[in-house]
């Protein structure tokens, strides 16, 4: 019986360990773009724009500015935001997992590193909805299948113009608004 | 027993899950905190009072108002009619200009005898300036250099006002062989845009001190456009904020660009020509005679500029560490901060395509220019991470009539610097990448002749026939070379050293920026850097080392509990 209970508690630690250090790899997602900043945001911002599924553009955001206009440095991020009611409507209209609007819209980070490199910075939003139950992972899987057209980037095609939103920013962040979407 | 243990081992995994997605759960219904409060900050674009020694307080010491002076009270046609008002006063001023590079951009390298100086070199933006002058010296510190001939003697053709010049109003347009623009006219010539023409007396009256925007103007705006060309220098400038500039944060110390270039008799110091690559010699003092360059980062900072008593170590070591690294290559973490993207290359070997038989341009996804018939393919970059390099202050051109590299890359300057020479640091540079014309006989650099003097038509000028054989011809024989008339493009590099946009202390690199395997300087030879380099078998020695004092801690521990034991036993 000792042993069994050790190998439990054994489990739970190994399987706590796992999740600890493995979960923040798992729920993101990080690929490099053989573009700079701007042109990958823009060719994102299109891709999304041609999906369907009700996607639109809801803001593009500059976390970089914000640093900036407090006196400090750091390299570009672009954060494009995308939402689509087709996939937000069921979850909003949901009170068990509405929390889940803290998540909305959809985020897709550009930025550069100190290697020079630009990188995408994704949500998995396929394995994250499967952790809030049926209704939750259904959308998110959609989500994630329609996530993976947003990154195509496609050499042979002219870098589009960067799409800028038109409606003032909420402030922080800097650079946002825009309307559509949720 | 291994059934038991298996069994118990898959219940305590669903249980973890079962656990992880509670407390997911129980973390997402957590009652909202409440907001934090928000920071205090300071009003965007709110002035703070000037420090001590910034411009504002200097402005106020003057003591002459050039509006009272009768010389200036006279209705100036020209800009040389102004240069001889106020040579009237400032007799010597003339003399000492012509005495500079600015005047004859001409440079003698004292180290190998090249001449230099924008007359001579040829870069791998705009070319070089023979065949362009009404163009080019738009930029020349004179008026009226429009060809070979130019009268460098002359007194009044030198431009007070591009230096000193306070209203803003002083422009200098290409084309114009270094004149402003004494009528009103459409500039672009067909572009239906109109510049008014310069009101001379109000700027004459009001000349002041040099600034960051009179530099500018064409500091910054170097090789066709804003931040084109440095990297380091854009019109981001004229008004910094901190985070961009410590020094000349316009909030702040408010640095003017003559605050470290401090001029002796218009000589103005620094230069991209003899740059100072370890500077030894300690701070500036007043009254000691020092000719070294004043716009070093020790000449103020000497060569200890770390302080701190608490992290002393830290300190020492970051002292240490100015004996290989120039200050600029921690304290500039990346060039093109100021929201102004550099051009970083240049392919002139796809220019002169047309659309319907007219010039087009395309625009990258950011606005600027990717493409344009007159110039070929650009890219551009902002927040750039330099390339880094040894430095000793030596440099060697790539002129006309030197051999290229046409299977390669031609550099079209080479710093010298090594780890061993004693007199090197590790510089943050651009590298400026392009595709240029050469001869295909002697194997040199050709100048394409690209702009005519404003209004003038000329079919050789390839901004405005776009054809390529009439240009290079045209070039050559402004810049007395021999051309064959059988010309193809090779690949060039530039290197440009980077020493302004100096960041906020808190904002230099990291230790691991550099000293890791993949960090900043994993390119530079020379020197052993922990962290960056080792070596597999001194690893191994160090990591059996401590398995094994791992091993006879536990080893002697377990038997002295043993032997315990088996004592109390």
């Amino acid at each position: 019986m000792l042993k069994i209970a050790a190998g439990f508690v054994a489990g739970i630690a190994v399987t706590g360990a796992a999740a600890w250090t493995m979960a923040g790899g798992l729920m993101f997602n990080e690929r490099v773009s053989p573009f700079g900043v701007e042109e990958t945001v823009a060719r994102i911002q299109h891709n999304i724009q041609a999906t369907g599924n009700g996607w639109t553009l809801s803001g593009l955001r500059n976390p970089a500015r914000a640093v900036q206009t407090d006196g400090g440095n750091t390299l570009p991020v672009l954060m494009v935001e995308a939402c689509s009611t087709t996939y937000s409507k069921p979850i909003l209209n949901d009170d068990s997992v509405r929390y889940l609007s803290i998540l909305m819209p959809c985020k897709i980070s550009v930025y550069k590193k100190n290697d020079g490199k630009v990188y995408i910075g994704t949500m998995n939003a396929g394995l994250m909805g499967k952790m809030f139950g049926p209704l939750v992972g259904d959308v998110m899987g959609k989500v994630a299948e329609d996530q993976q057209k947003f990154l195509v980037m496609d050499p042979t095609k002219p870098a589009p113009p960067l799409i800028v939103p038109k409606a003032g920013g909420e402030g922080a962040g800097g650079g946002g608004g825009g309307g559509g979407g949720c | 027993m291994r059934e038991k243990h298996t069994r118990g081992a898959l219940l305590g995994l669903l249980a973890g899950a079962l656990a992880l997605t509670v407390h997911l759960s129980w973390s997402a219904n957590d009652p909202a905190p409440a907001p934090a409060a928000a920071p205090a900050k300071a009003a965007e674009g709110g002035k703070a009072a000037p420090q001590p020694g910034s411009v504002q307080l200097r402005a106020a010491r003057t003591t002459a108002d050039h509006s009272k002076f009768k010389e200036l009270q006279q209705d100036f046609k020209s800009g040389p009619e102004v240069t001889k008002a106020c040579l009237s006063c400032h007799t010597e001023a003339a003399k000492q200009v012509h005495k500079t590079k600015h005047w004859t951009w001409e440079f003698l390298n004292p180290d190998n005898g090249q001449k230099l100086g924008k007359k001579h070199v040829i870069n791998n933006f705009c070319t070089a300036v023979p065949s362009n002058y009404a163009f080019c010296t738009a930029c020349h510190v004179g008026y009226g250099w429009k060809d070979a001939n130019y009268d460098f003697k002359s007194e009044t053709n030198v431009d007070c006002l591009v230096c000193h010049d306070t209203t803003g109003d002083y422009k200098k347009l290409p084309g114009l062989a270094g004149h402003p623009a004494y009528k009103q006219m459409e500039f672009p010539p067909k572009s239906g845009r109109q510049v008014p023409a310069v009101d001379l007396q109000e700027v004459a009256q009001k000349v002041g001190a040099t600034s960051r925007a009179t530099c500018g103007a064409c500091h910054f705006l170097g090789g066709g456009g804003d931040a084109v060309k440095h990297g380091d220098l854009d019109t981001s400038l004229k008004n910094p904020k901190r985070y961009l500039d410590v020094h000349m944060d316009a909030n702040g110390l408010n640095f003017s660009c003559g605050t470290c270039h401090a001029t002796k008799g218009h000589n103005i110091p620094g230069s991209r020509y003899t740059p100072t690559g370890k500077d030894d010699g300690g701070t500036h003092m007043r009254g000691k005679v020092d000719e070294s360059n004043p716009a070093t980062c020790q000449s103020c900072h000497g060569g200890k500029p770390h302080k701190g008593k608490q992290n002393g170590m830290i300190t020492d070591k970051l002292n240490e560490h100015t004996e290989k690294i120039a200050c600029q290559t921690c304290h500039i973490p990346q060039y093109a901060r100021g929201n102004k993207p550099t051009k970083m290359s240049w392919d002139w070997s796809t220019a002169g395509k047309l659309k319907d038989g007219k010039p087009f341009t395309v625009k990258d996804s950011a606005g600027h220019e990717s493409y344009a018939t007159i110039k070929g393919n650009f890219t551009y970059e902002s927040d750039v991470v330099p390339d880094y390099m040894w430095l000793n202050g030596k440099v060697k051109y790539t002129l006309l009539g030197d051999p290229v590299n046409p299977n390669g890359v031609t550099e079209i300057n080479h710093y010298y610097g090594s780890a061993e020479d004693g007199k090197s640091r590790i510089w943050p540079v651009k590298i400026f990448r392009g595709k240029q014309p050469y001869d295909l006989e002697t194997k040199s650099l050709l100048v394409p002749h690209t702009a005519a003097e404003y209004g003038v038509k000329d079919d050789a000028a390839f901004w405005q026939n776009f054809k390529w054989d009439a240009a290079l011809k045209a070039g050559a024989e402004a810049a007395g070379q021999p051309f064959g008339g059988k010309f193809d493009f090779v690949k060039t590099e530039m290197t440009w050293p980077i020493t302004h946009m100096v960041a906020p202390k808190e904002d230099a690199l990291t230790c691991t920026q550099c000293h890791s395997r993949s960090g900043r300087l994993q390119k530079v030879e020379g020197i052993y850097m922990p962290g960056r380099d080792g070596k597999p078998w001194l690893d191994w020695i160090g990591w059996l080392a401590a398995l094994g004092t791992l091993a006879g801690v536990i080893f002697h521990g377990g038997l002295r509990i043993y032997l315990a034991n088996r004592k109390a036993g």
